[in-house]
């Protein structure tokens, strides 16, 4: 069976495309993110108990005083957990991903109800949107809009649209045909009959249709979150990325409240807008007769009024307030005068501590930096697109090679910053008998037959199954577990704390090994590279012409296996979330550091 | 001139229709065409309705009986023929123009109601005004009206689903008068009321049509419906007209046995007329009283017969007289002149069995069916 070269087609396609249509994708992307930061502008404005106040109220107006309650209830909880933020950029992520989707989805379905040749043409498409991978077209999607909130809002469009066309199309053909036939019998325009009968009639199930694209944009806010949609899929990826149990779970929660109340409020909504609902409703009430003072319900006018006027007073607080700058940088010291410099970081451990310690050197220098964690595809097509400055924690030459390969012509590279690196297959020192990769062959029963492995994306995955698994014959006898770095490292401490036998791929330098008792397996035939990485930061294109100060103090920067492994400890004592405030204590213990790596002329800063 | 006007009226779906009507023409099997894939509802159909008549279609299911009325307002497009709606060719307008005709000219009235659930009952009378673009005071007017025409006054603000079927119906049928048609499609419209219902309802009708006047196009699958109804009545089988004609035509002179079929369960007691079964005078003429007078003239018939009727008569009113004499009950006109006489065993065999040839009657006389009716008949009298 010859080769059928199908991918080679999608991505010459993908080049295509972003060769010549690159004005359509940057509108499209400049639309849907002005939409979002307005919704966002607005929901953010006013204080969180207000906002959570308002949102109560439509709860009790459309649904019932106790919803309203456990409504405010959900929100503060989000508030006090300290994800107010998060939520309301993923609320206003979801928002305009729905807004979006039902322009698309109603007229779509409406047309696929009216022509059997629409229908049967869109059907394949759909299935293909909702069942398609997101990831798959999640980092195209990074090529096409770049990193950021933009193809995650379009990841959510794809995977959400499905359901709308589907329960639009579905909800018109299932009103009965005789109505339809009577509403023509009496002369209705085709038009008039879509709008007087069908579209009334189906709008339940179009309702429920708009219900499925808003919990299913909810479920997407994570796969968003990897490529920088920020918000609460941003928080669990981060907490995912660290293990941070507490965290995930405190995002995962957020998450839930606001499905459950979107949920609520839209199928309550579905009740009042539809005609066929409100008689539902009506015919319950009189058979359930008196109405019972929790069941109470504030009239439209004055749920209106209400909502109205804690808007008016979130606004007036909101303009009054203003929000606080933060000034750190005085005098000569503010070289950067507020400019903005955004890194990218892939949640390794090395990688956070260079970014945050960045992060807060160049903040202290007056620059404005706003770092992101992401996947590391997503996080190389971002920086080539030039939508992120720099990125600190690139394996060079070995094991990121491929993404340098592909993406070096969009790059700078400002050189390694750490030099004493290793990437090697570990197991815990109390398997006695393992000291190198030798010894692992023959013993796959000893392991079930399993090398628990990282991010596919990894540069050293690609190596230890194109290479390293080959050369010591173990290809075949054990099986390269694709995961993550958490799930690798959550299976070490399991196995660890049970003294079970485990090899886990694992690089130098690394946490872990300050924590367990680990022993790296020697590398005797070198087929991890006779040459070691460095680490190194990589700028976008042009990075130095716009901020050569920057430029140079990134390719004078270098830390020693001391340093390095020092803030790591520090930033893993201080607990997840808390990175910065970490190396500012580091940086403290450390005096005149942060001065040699950030030198001004002439001066100093505070 | 004639209302409502069909003229070889052809329906086919599938494939080449236009094809298909030329070979029902040249006299193709409408099975061979269903085996090709393609089913001809309804062939060469055509009729005329007068103002003011009830015009009913009965056929069984799949008889191509709705087809055909669908194509009386449009809502099907004709394959072949046409139809004249005072003098109008439906057929050839514009959908806009035939839109104008069906909203303001034509109305409908479906089997399942077809009533707007979203809508109160108020609304849903006033809809066809509503599509023409009438004010709504005085669509809620006019749409009151219709509904207290019914019998339906009162209930204006209810809902269509807090209203028993008969009920639902009226509402249909007030939404059906309210435009003020002059044509008023009807497919099987009592046919999903209980009978109890479906009586009313027709008698309701009657008593609305001696006071409005409409014309009728009426769907039913119901003999005794039709033949309550219609003024007129046309059998289809296969989509085919196979009969048209009045009620004692189809009654008294069945087309074909399928025809014939149908009459079986007829209470011929309530349809056939005394008009309809009566013997020319003459033949009373000889026979004796029961105390043995001979009866020569038509004085004499008249003045020994049991009862004197008119001859739209129901002949259900003519077993009693019948029960008490052996002369035969005299017919007159309207001027009392004698017109026919129905002697005893006459009645019993119009009751029997359809009466062509005269000569079958006696044939089939005391078979299970024929005695069943009879009996059936005779207790209902």
């Amino acid at each position: 069976m010859p080769r059928f070269r199908l991918g080679d087609g999608v991505d010459s396609a993908v080049d295509f495309l972003q060769r010549h249509l690159s004005w359509l994708f940057d509108a499209i992307g400049s639309v849907v993110s002005g939409m979002y930061d307005g919704i966002d502008a607005v929901l953010s404005a006013p204080e969180p108990l207000l906002l959570a106040g308002i949102l109560a109220v439509l709860a009790w107006w459309l649904r019932s005083l106790v919803a309203g309650v456990l409504a405010f209830a959900g929100f503060a909880l989000i508030d006090s957990v300290e994800l107010w933020d998060d939520a309301m950029a993923t609320l206003s992520l979801v928002l305009v991903a729905t807004i979006v989707t039902l322009l698309i989805a109603v007229p779509l379905g409406v047309w696929a109800a009216r022509s059997r040749a629409v229908s049967s043409v869109t059907r394949p498409v759909l299935d293909f949107m909702q069942t398609m991978p997101a990831m798959v077209y999640l980092i195209p999607g990074v090529f096409f809009f770049g990193v950021g909130v933009v193809p995650g809002i379009i990841a959510t469009i794809i995977f959400a649209l499905p359901p709308g066309v589907r329960m639009t199309e579905l909800g018109i053909r299932q009103v009965d045909g005789e109505l339809v036939e009577a509403a023509e019998a009496f002369g209705t325009s085709p038009r008039d009959t879509l709008l007087r009968v069908q579209l009334p009639l189906a709008l339940q199930t179009i309702m429920a249709g708009i219900n499925q694209v808003i919990m299913l944009g909810l479920s997407m806010v994570v796969i968003a979150g990897m490529v920088g949609g920020g918000g609460l899929g941003g928080a669990v990826y981060r907490a995912i990325g660290n293990v941070d149990i507490g965290l995930g779970f405190e995002a995962g929660v957020s998450v839930v409240i606001l499905a459950m109340y979107l949920d609520r409020v839209t199928g309550a909504l579905s009740l009042q807008v539809s005609p066929l609902g409100r008689r539902a409703v009506a015919k319950a009430k009189e058979l359930t007769g008196g109405v019972r003072l929790w069941d109470h319900r504030p009239q439209p006018v004055v749920a209106l009024a209400g909502v109205a006027v804690l808007a008016l007073v979130a606004g007036g607080i909101g303009v009054l307030g203003g929000s606080p700058q933060s000034t750190t940088a005085q005098g000569a010291g503010n070289v950067g005068k507020g400019q903005k410099i955004t890194m990218g970081y892939i949640p390794w451990d090395e990688g956070i501590a260079s970014t945050f310690l960045w992060k807060e050197l160049l903040e202290r220098r007056g620059y404005e930096v706003d770092a992101r964690q992401y996947e590391a595809g997503s996080l190389y097509t971002g920086q080539a697109g030039g939508q992120i400055d720099i990125q600190t924690d690139s394996w060079l030459p070995v094991t990121h090679a491929a993404y340098w390969a592909k993406y070096r012509n969009s790059l700078e590279d400002m050189g390694s910053w750490y030099d004493q690196t290793s990437l090697e297959l570990s197991v815990p020192a109390y398997m006695k008998g393992f000291d190198s990769l030798d010894d692992l062959k023959g013993k796959a029963s000893t392991f079930k037959g399993r090398i628990i492995g990282i991010e596919p994306s990894a540069g050293e995955m690609g190596l230890l199954k194109d290479k390293v698994l080959k050369e010591y014959g173990l290809e075949g006898e054990y099986t390269l577990v694709d995961g993550s770095t958490p799930g690798m490292l959550s299976e070490l401490k399991r196995s660890y704390d049970k003294k079970e036998p485990v090899v886990v791929v694992l690089w130098s330098p690394h946490w872990a090994y300050s924590t367990y008792d680990l022993t790296k397996l020697k590398d005797p035939r070198k087929a991890f590279g006779a040459e070691s990485d460095g680490v190194h930061t990589l700028a976008r294109e042009g990075f130095s012409a716009d901020q050569p100060q920057v430029a140079s103090w990134l390719k004078d920067f270098s830390m020693s296996e001391e340093q390095l492994t020092g803030l790591e400890a520090t930033i893993q004592s201080a607990g997840k979330g808390k990175e910065q405030e970490a190396v500012r204590t580091w940086l403290k213990d450390h005096p005149g550091l942060a001065e040699r790596w950030t030198p001004v002329d002439g001066g100093s800063s505070g | 001139m004639s209302r409502l006007q069909a003229e070889h009226l052809y329906k086919i779906f599938g494939r080449r229709p236009a094809e298909a009507v030329t070979g029902l023409k040249n006299g193709t099997d409408r099975d061979a065409l269903r085996a090709a894939g393609t089913t001809a509802a309804v062939i060469d159909a055509s009729f005329s309705v007068e103002p003011g008549q009830i015009f009913v279609v009965m056929g069984l299911s799949g008889s191509g009986k709705s087809t055909l009325l669908r194509m009386l307002n449009g809502l099907l497009e004709p394959t072949a023929g046409r139809v004249l709606f005072d003098g109008q060719d439906l057929t050839a307008l514009s959908p806009r123009e035939l839109r104008q005709v069906r909203s303001t000219r034509i109305s409908m009235v479906f089997q399942h109601f077809a009533l707007f659930p979203h809508r109160s009952v108020l609304e849903n009378a006033a809809y066809g005004l509503e599509v023409q673009g009438v004010p709504r005071a005085e669509r809620e007017q006019r749409a009151a009206e219709a509904l207290e025409l019914t019998g339906l006054g009162g209930w204006e603000t209810s809902w269509p689903d807090e209203l028993s079927g008969g009920m639902q119906q009226r509402v249909g049928l007030a939404r059906a008068l309210a435009t003020d048609a002059d044509l008023l499609l009807m497919d099987e419209s009592f046919s999903a009321l209980d009978p109890l219902i479906r009586r009313d309802m027709q008698d309701q009708l009657l008593e609305l049509q001696t006071r409005l006047k409409k014309t009728i196009v009426f769907i039913t699958h119901d003999l005794n419906e039709a033949m309550r109804l219609g003024d007129r009545i046309a059998v289809m089988r296969d989509g085919e007209i196979v009969q048209q004609g009045s009620a004692e035509d189809i009654l008294v002179t069945p087309a074909d046995d399928y025809v014939a079929s149908f009459t079986q369960d007829v209470d011929r007691s309530r349809v056939l007329t005394a008009a309809a079964i009566m013997a020319e005078p003459e033949t009373a003429y000889g026979t004796r009283t029961d105390d043995g007078r001979e009866l020569r003239t038509a004085e004499d018939v008249m003045s020994a017969a049991p009862a004197s009727v008119v001859g739209s008569t129901p002949v259900g009113e003519l077993f009693t007289p019948c029960s008490t004499s052996g002369v035969a009950v005299a017919v007159t006109d309207g001027e009392g002149k004698l017109v026919g006489v129905v002697p005893r065993a006459r009645l019993l065999a119009a009751l029997g069995e359809p009466l062509t040839p005269p000569a079958a009657a006696r044939t089939t006389v005391g078979q299970p069916p024929a005695s069943t009716t009879t009996g059936e008949a005779a207790a209902s009298a």
